[in-house]
């Protein structure tokens, strides 16, 4: 397992390092269109190969890396804790505040985001440029990605408010945030933990999706989301090498799992 | 014993193998179910493959030739001040349900046509001015339609026009065409049957059509459509990209068919809109002929269609595809890809590169973006090209995908884009087919829609153009406004045409006779001269 | 009996469940060992919580008067009560196992209990919590601090708790059933402890058991409950000898007899 760990560490901070060093370790920038050589295969000049307009995907797949892995844990971040505090203090209160909340939840899931999107994508001017795009979509997502999470954790509290530990602690004379904070919490931290890791990858994903809407990255600048939306035109498993962005996706996912769960108290 | 079985088997074969050739069917996929078989109310795809099939026109545009060949009418002519035709008739046809055919099914087809009450879309294309239309019936094979006023390309207008019968009690379901409908299992498939009344032969003598009856699945989803072609299924897939095309090349080369140049096309235009909330200068750019031409010649169109199309696809000239033989002006090249050329025509108007970033006679950085709508792929790899490409002329353009609601929200309504990259569908040859375009006042005539009056010079003058040839009857007449309507297009570049693409289909290869062509329908325009393989046919 | 540190007559409600106390009365003099004796669902919890103020959070109400060093606690706000909870009143539960957060280091959880009432230096912090553990026989080494509940045995975890709940040297303690939970000898160890804990530091304790002879052990007097009131509130060996009332004969007489083999030589 500690070796397992290691292991894990080392691939991370190699993903880390290559795609902060992008610059240097790519061929070419991640823009320009080898136009002779459209989706060729890999070679010494190209490790991946090139896409369908003669991109070079090694320097695609180094700088979406970047894209990708900085904003989806921090958008993941973002909805887990607003999960947290949401479906926390709810459940932890419960009663009438959880009743409320929870029908709050039921309504915020049953709206039609795509509208929204559609407004906000309105709303924002079309000259953004790509990184400006992505970066909103992202909060977006963290904005909006908290409800399903919320109504898991606020069962969990729900449950927690009636254990034996709670109870000392509120005739130790602890109450209110620090109750909240100091005992509720670090007992909701692996469910929250686990819908953080659960939206990662759902996150990359749903930002590909929000190509269609214009929002999302905007071309060219590449994220994983649209390197495993390409895949989509894949037909055929002769390519291997086009699974690049899957397998990292994949890998660096499963790293910061193993990472993790460690940190967690020995259960 | 075995002798026996031997002869059995055989008595089998020859049997399956004798009923398999009397009843050849040929299979394809409709993309949703026809909304109607009243061939004066087919608005949609599905529908107008069904009139196709089962209809009997006057005269027929023959697909290949793009040439006016004879059809229930042996003649035809045109007054000489273009309101009245004449048709003399083929004597002695009868409808598919028995019924004999006579001048008065024209008559009543015409005059159900016209009637207000039934909004028929082909009628409209008859209605150039107020008043009745008259049919006069001269004999029991001649027939005379006045229309009150003149109708450009008036002979042509009847390819569209499928004759009904005035007294079968089947009403619109007794046809002329090939075939007719025997079996409609709604959502499901319809089955048509070959009309034993049909009046064309082959040169031996034989009664056409070839192929005994036609299934026509309804299929939605086109991944499932080229599945059940690669298994055999269908026989044929009328139009396919050029990623599936490469693909079936690959995999099974004797299906795919290139036909070369269609009638459709991929442009880009800036909002022109005067009152589009967009700021001045970049107004005053987007209405500048020279930014125009600069941006259209910093393109690479070659790249374009051998990259984003996988070169099936060419540079594409201006209005008119050069597939439609007749009306290409051909004196015409597609604009060349010279960037230095676009420099010099910026400068002209005050613009300057340097360091890599174009700035307009007041400083300001140009930049602009393009929306195109989401899930075409092929137009996000032009866009992402273009991109790279004005990049080389120091502007900096920024593409945004939008789903299709939005984009025509923003292009028909809201006027909220700067510019946008679109394709144009084109199914008629005719220059009237374009007239809802190329007109100021029109509503599509997309740079901006909908003028009270001409905003330019040249607008005015391509209004004249094609009003002109609208109410010319000499075709070439007709030609020479259009050639300079082209001329006109190619200079200042309203719309600034991309690529051509080519007609692509999927053809099995147990049908014989087949040529696909660029006209719609490419693969079976010919449908009554095509074969069925009988090893194929035996399977079924 | 002239020093009295808390007078209570009470009543008590749950919404579907009237009177679980039932004009329950009790007094407990100051350094005394009360103990309270009376089978499973007598009330003997809700008496405990109600002392707290801690019977509003499970949805009960409490009538009559708690008069502690004179003070009435009914109808104290609960800012007020909070701070009365671990400094005036302490509690010590019954499963020490579930009345410790899982997911807190031990030193974590004493250094919360102390900062619920105290603001002083980390200095005068870890002075307490050492007093504490030394109290209880604790080792003092932050190697202990640092482990969680679950890398230490039950009698340490109870001894844990009884530490936090004489952090504050509260005047009175409320233990619930603390050694049912226990085995024979490590039971024997705390009640050892607690009786110490009471005469070193003059505390009172309120010792709720369904086990009369423990706490007889213990005791000076006891108490004995029944349908939510005190039926019998005599000294321990009164008890023993002269039960008054029918329901405390029947207790006496439920006793295990010690057998005769183990009984003659202590003759």
């Amino acid at each position: 397992m500690r070796r397992a760990r290691q292991l894990a560490t080392v691939f991370l901070l190699l993903v880390a390092l290559a795609s902060a060093a992008a610059g240097f370790l790519a061929p070419s920038g991640y823009a320009h269109q080898f136009r002779d050589t459209p989706d060729a295969s890999p070679s010494r000049q190209h490790w991946l190969g090139t896409d369908d307009l003669g991109r070079d995907r090694f320097a695609r797949l180094l700088y979406g890396t970047r894209v990708s892995l900085c904003l989806a844990p921090a958008a993941a971040l973002l909805s887990s804790l607003l999960a947290a505090l949401i479906g926390g203090v709810a459940g932890f209160c419960g009663g009438r505040l959880e009743q409320l909340v929870l029908a709050g939840t039921d309504l915020f899931l049953s709206l039609p985001w795509l509208f929204l999107l559609i407004t906000i994508r309105a709303l924002l001017p079309l000259n953004l440029p790509p990184v400006t795009s992505v970066v909103i979509t992202f909060m977006l997502l963290g904005c909006l990605g908290w409800a399903v999470a919320a109504r898991v954790i606020c069962s969990d509290a729900h449950l927690l408010r009636n254990c034996d530990f709670i109870l000392l602690a509120r005739a130790s004379g602890l109450g209110g945030w620090r109750l909240l904070v100091r005992h509720l919490l670090p007992n909701l931290m692996p469910i929250v933990y686990a819908q953080f890791w659960l939206s990662i990858p759902i996150f990359i994903l749903t930002e590909a999706n929000l190509g269609i809407l214009g929002l999302g990255v905007s071309e060219p600048l590449p994220s994983w989301g649209t390197l495993l939306r390409d895949l989509e035109s894949c037909s055929s498993m002769s390519h291997l090498w086009q699974f690049a962005p899957l397998l990292l996706l994949i890998a660096a996912v499963s790293c910061f799992h193993l990472l993790v769960v460690d940190r967690e108290f020995p259960a | 014993m075995r002798r026996v079985l031997f002869t059995v088997l055989s008595l089998w074969l020859a049997f399956g193998s004798a009923r398999a050739q009397s009843a050849t069917q040929l299979r394809f996929c409709l993309r949703s179910e026809p909304k109607t078989f009243n061939p004066l109310l087919v608005e949609e795809d599905s529908s107008d493959t069904v009139r196709y099939l089962t209809g009997g026109v006057l005269v027929r545009l023959n697909r290949k030739t793009q040439k006016l060949e004879p059809g229930l009418a042996t003649d035809w002519k045109v007054s000489r001040d273009g309101r009245t035709i004449a048709f003399t008739l083929r004597p002695g046809l009868k409808f598919s349900d028995g019924t004999s055919f006579s001048a008065a099914d024209v008559a009543y087809t015409v005059q159900q046509m016209m009637e207000p009450s039934l909004h028929s879309p082909i009628g409209d294309t008859f209605r150039s001015g107020e008043g009745a239309t008259e049919s006069k019936i001269l004999a029991a094979d001649k027939v005379a339609i006045s229309f009150p006023a003149p109708v450009a390309g008036l002979d042509r207008l009847f390819d569209q026009v499928a004759i009904m019968s005035a007294s079968s009690a089947k009403k619109e379901m007794a046809v002329l065409g090939p075939y007719y409908v025997s079996e409609n299992h709604a959502g499901s498939y319809l089955m048509l049957e070959r009309n034993p009344n049909y009046w064309r032969q082959d040169a031996a003598g034989r009664p056409l059509p070839y192929i005994d009856s036609i299934r026509l699945d309804i299929q939605q989803n086109r991944d499932l459509e080229l599945l059940r072609l690669e298994r055999g299924e269908i026989d044929l897939v009328n139009s396919i990209d050029p990623e599936y095309y490469e693909k079936l090349v690959k995999e099974k080369p004797a299906l795919a068919h290139d036909a070369g140049p269609s009638l459709d096309s991929e442009h880009m235009w800036f909002n022109q809109v005067p009152t589009a909330a967009i700021s001045d200068y970049k107004k005053a750019w987007f209405q500048s002929a020279n930014f125009r031409r600069a941006v259209s010649e910093a393109i690479n169109r070659q790249d374009l269609a051998r990259i984003a199309f996988r070169g099936h696809a060419r540079p594409a000239v201006g209005i008119v595809s050069p597939a439609n033989q007749f009306w290409f002006n051909d004196k015409l090249r597609p604009h060349p890809f010279d960037q230095k050329s676009a420099l010099q025509r910026l400068q002209k108007d005050g613009f300057r590169l340097h360091d890599g970033v174009l700035r307009d006679v007041n400083g300001h950085v140009v930049e602009f973006s393009i929306i195109t709508n989401a899930g075409n792929r092929y137009r996000e790899r032009m866009a992402t090209m273009i991109q790279q490409d004005l990049a080389g002329v120091g502007m900096k353009v920024n593409v945004v995908t939008l789903d299709f609601p939005s984009l025509i929200e923003r292009i028909t309504r809201t006027f909220t884009y700067e510019a946008c990259l679109l394709g144009l569908v084109n199914t008629d040859l005719d220059p009237a087919s374009v007239m809802n375009v190329w007109l100021s006042s029109a509503e599509n005539h997309q740079w901006s829609p909908g003028e009270k009056k001409p905003a330019t010079a040249w607008e005015a003058e391509i209004d004249r153009l094609m009003r002109a040839q609208a109410s010319t009857l000499d075709d070439h007449r007709r030609k020479q406004y259009f050639d300079r309507v082209q001329e006109i297009a190619w200079e200042q570049e309203p719309f600034i045409y991309l690529v051509t693409k080519n007609a692509l289909s999927a053809i099995s290869t147990s049908l014989s006779n087949a040529q696909p062509v660029v006209l719609r329908p490419q693969v079976f325009w010919n449908v009554d001269e095509l074969k069925l393989a009988p090893e194929v046919a035996a399977t079924r | 009996m002239a020093d009295r540190l808390l007078e209570i007559r009470i009543s008590a409600d749950y919404p579907n469940k009237p009177a679980v106390l039932d004009d329950c009365s009790l007094e407990i003099g100051r350094g005394e060992i009360v103990g309270l004796v009376g089978k499973s669902g007598c009330g003997k919890s809700t008496l405990s919580l109600a002392l707290l103020g801690l019977l509003a959070w499970r949805g009960g109400q409490v009538r009559g008067s708690i008069r502690l060093n004179g003070r009435d606690l009914v109808g104290l706000s609960e800012g007020e009560m909070r701070k009365l909870r671990g400094r005036e009143i302490a509690l010590v539960l019954q499963s020490p196992m579930s009345a410790l957060n899982p997911a807190l280091k031990l030193g974590t959880q004493l250094h919360e209990a102390w900062k619920a009432h105290s603001s002083g230096s980390s200095e005068a912090c870890n002075r307490a919590v050492g007093e504490a553990l030394e109290n209880v026989s604790l080792p003092q080494e932050p190697a202990f601090l640092q482990r969680y509940p679950s890398q230490i045995s039950v009698g340490q975890a109870q001894r844990v708790l009884i530490a936090m709940a004489i952090l504050h040297r509260p005047p009175l303690l409320i233990a619930d059933e603390p050694t049912s939970a226990l085995d024979i000898i490590t039971q024997s160890e705390i009640l050892e402890l607690f009786s110490k804990v009471s005469r070193k530091l003059a505390m009172s304790i309120l010792y709720i058991s369904h086990d009369l002879l423990s706490l007889a052990s213990i005791s000076q007097r006891v108490a004995v409950m029944e349908n939510g009131a005190i039926v019998e509130c005599s000294p321990t060996m009164k008890i023993f000898r002269d039960p008054s009332h029918p329901y405390t004969r029947q207790l006496i007489r439920a006793l295990p007899v010690i057998p005769q083999v183990f009984a003659a030589p202590a003759r």
